[in-house]
């Protein structure tokens, strides 16, 4: 389940992030053509959807197999409500459901992860490190991605 | 020095106690219990024997699954795995046919009725071969406790309560939900168990409150921690040796153990780790990774953001060029900003008039370029978090695809994508900083 097929869900999910991500792009560069993107707010709110949309790419291209990518769409977007197959809306709500005490004694640093994975508040120990993982293997795909579009963009 | 197993006596309508059950007769019984079992429920008792002999009570752990016939074929496949496993921990204990009947498929049921201790595997399946349990029963006079072998192998706990003496002990059968990582796990466990006489002796005496221990020959008592589960979602679990075997810490051991897989695997994708044993060790360079990576998609979406608006791309070389060799000066490495990181950006991108960088021009088509290329070019992700060594050393990473270095060429290209990637979030402020000085 963890460790089955790492190099082909790597590449596929590359290929979907990067065509996602990439349209989204353009779509908000034949969006903004204002001037004002030179501000400095102007550059922060353009940094802020871009990096949305990396995020939602991303979610998107793995679908609602995972409970990361569910939190991720049911939090970003109404576009996630249309796509996601598993009619979990109701993860938002869980959201609100305190969970500290539920998982018993782990260290701050559980916390901590918690707080970085999207969605890892409601999770066991058990399944937040699984999360971790395929959120790492996907984040890691992200990060090569864009560190290419950029490279080729400034070229 | 008879004892009949409760189930046993269930099944058998017969006996209470098997007082004068010979050997064979137990078998039959245990087949015969076993196959009228079949398909449904698991059985969670193991019935031991007493030796004979003066060696220690060796028992067997007959794991019969109760789980439908498709957990046979991966039982089947497993079954396979833990033989050379078996051989390599008991070499002294023969194979045995016996327990074959917890796998239906013949499988890795070691049962050689030779008299020696008798290993018994456990599987979920459900049959019982009859004619290897005949087989066996001149071996029964010993039993051998490699359960956890056995469990192993079929990718489950095992739990070995071994009696004093010629007892024999209770097993609690695990049933996994045929998972195959758990039979590794189980597997690698297994095969750290002693099963030296001293040992399962010296097991025998510490094993917790539920084991039924009994030194005398006349009655034993078994527990049977059996999970019955007549379904497949339970998670059987075994008892390990010398451990405790009431249900909580049964599931806790499972708990922990799906942790502990986990972190291994977390720990093969988190570069630089494979030093690091402990788990809260490993949380901390997990989190540091996932936070690192974080700001490395905050740093290129800004760098992408700089880079987007302007139509004409001529000119979003980059602020990148610039910052590269400021970048690959040593700085104090400081926590980012992005307030901080933006003017700076925006002072220098009037400024820094494009200069040698090739920027070609990005028509509308550039994206599908970019795709292309992104598409082609695996890169492979450099790895900026693992130290603020690498901060201050421009080594080319050496994951680097070739086929980017070529979209490289400017030495300026090179160093850009090389530092970047390590300083992905200080890298923009200490360039900002520079260039304010500057």
């Amino acid at each position: 389940m963890i460790s089955k097929g790492a190099t082909w869900n790597s590449n596929s999910c590359r290929i979907k992030f990067a065509r996602r991500f990439v349209s989204a792009l353009l779509h908000m560069r034949n969006r903004n053509t204002r001037p004002g993107s030179l501000t400095i707010e102007g550059v922060r709110t353009h940094t802020q959807r871009i990096k949305i949309a990396a995020y939602l790419s991303m979610a998107q291209a793995v679908g609602s197999r995972r409970a990361w990518s569910r939190a991720v769409l049911s939090k970003h977007g109404s576009r996630a409500r249309r796509h996601s197959r598993m009619g979990r809306s109701s993860v938002g709500l869980k959201k609100t459901r305190v969970i500290r005490s539920y998982p018993p004694g782990e260290l701050g640093q559980a916390k901590k992860l918690r707080q970085l994975v999207p969605g890892g508040k409601t999770m066991d120990m058990c399944s937040l490190l699984e999360e971790t993982a395929h959120y790492i293997k996907c984040l890691a795909t992200q990060v090569k991605v864009m560190q290419t579009l950029a490279d080729n963009f400034s070229k | 020095m008879n004892r009949a197993l409760p189930e046993m006596s269930h099944c058998l309508n017969g006996p209470g106690k098997c007082t004068d059950m010979t050997v064979l007769e137990r078998q039959r019984a245990r087949v015969r219990w076993q196959q009228s079992y079949l398909g449904g429920s698991d059985f969670g008792g193991v019935f031991l024997e007493t030796s004979q002999a003066d060696q220690v009570g060796n028992f067997q752990d007959l794991v019969v699954g109760g789980s439908s016939c498709s957990v046979l074929d991966d039982v089947g496949t497993h079954s396979v795995k833990p033989d050379p496993g078996l051989e390599n921990g008991w070499l002294e204990l023969g194979r045995l046919e016996l327990p074959n009947m917890g796998f239906g498929s013949g499988g890795s049921m070691n049962g050689s009725p030779t008299g020696l201790e008798m290993n018994s595997s456990i599987s979920k399946t459900s049959s019982c071969p009859p004619t290897e349990a005949q087989s066996a029963p001149e071996a029964k006079d010993k039993v051998s406790v490699p359960a956890e072998k056995m469990s192993s192998a079929a990718g489950r706990d095992s739990s070995k309560k071994r009696k004093a003496d010629k007892m024999q002990n209770t097993k609690v059968f695990a049933e996994d939900d045929a998972k195959y990582k758990r039979s590794k796990a189980c597997a690698e466990e297994g095969e750290s168990k002693i099963t030296t006489e001293q040992a399962r002796i010296k097991n025998n005496t510490s094993t917790p409150t539920t084991n039924n221990r009994e030194t005398s020959a006349d009655s034993s008592k078994e527990n049977s921690k059996a999970s019955e589960v007549q379904k497949p979602d339970y998670i059987h679990v075994r008892a390990r040796r010398g451990q405790a075997t009431d249900s909580h810490s049964l599931a806790e051991r499972v708990r922990r153990e799906k942790i502990s897989e986990r972190m291994k695997y977390l720990q093969d994708l988190v570069p630089g780790c494979n030093k690091i044993t402990g788990k809260a060790g490993m949380l901390d360079e997990i989190i540091n990774y996932v936070q690192s990576l974080q700001r490395q998609v905050e740093f290129l979406s800004m760098k992408l953001a700089a880079v987007n608006p302007r139509l004409d791309f001529n000119i979003d070389d980059l602020f990148a060029k610039e910052t590269v060799p400021a970048c690959s000066a040593d700085f104090p490495t400081i926590g980012m900003s992005s307030e901080m990181t933006n003017p700076a950006y925006l002072q220098f991108n009037p400024v820094q008039q494009v200069a040698a960088c090739c920027g070609f021009e990005m028509g509308l088509n550039s994206p599908d370029m970019a795709l292309r290329r992104t598409l082609s070019t695996p890169v492979s992700l450099p790895e900026p978090y693992l130290d603020a060594s690498c901060f201050t050393q421009l080594q080319p990473p050496p994951t680097w695809d070739a086929d980017l270095q070529n979209l490289l060429n400017l030495e300026f290209h090179q160093e850009r994508s090389i530092s970047f990637p390590y300083q992905p979030f200080t890298g923009s402020i200490e360039a900002s900083n520079l260039k304010m000085e500057i």
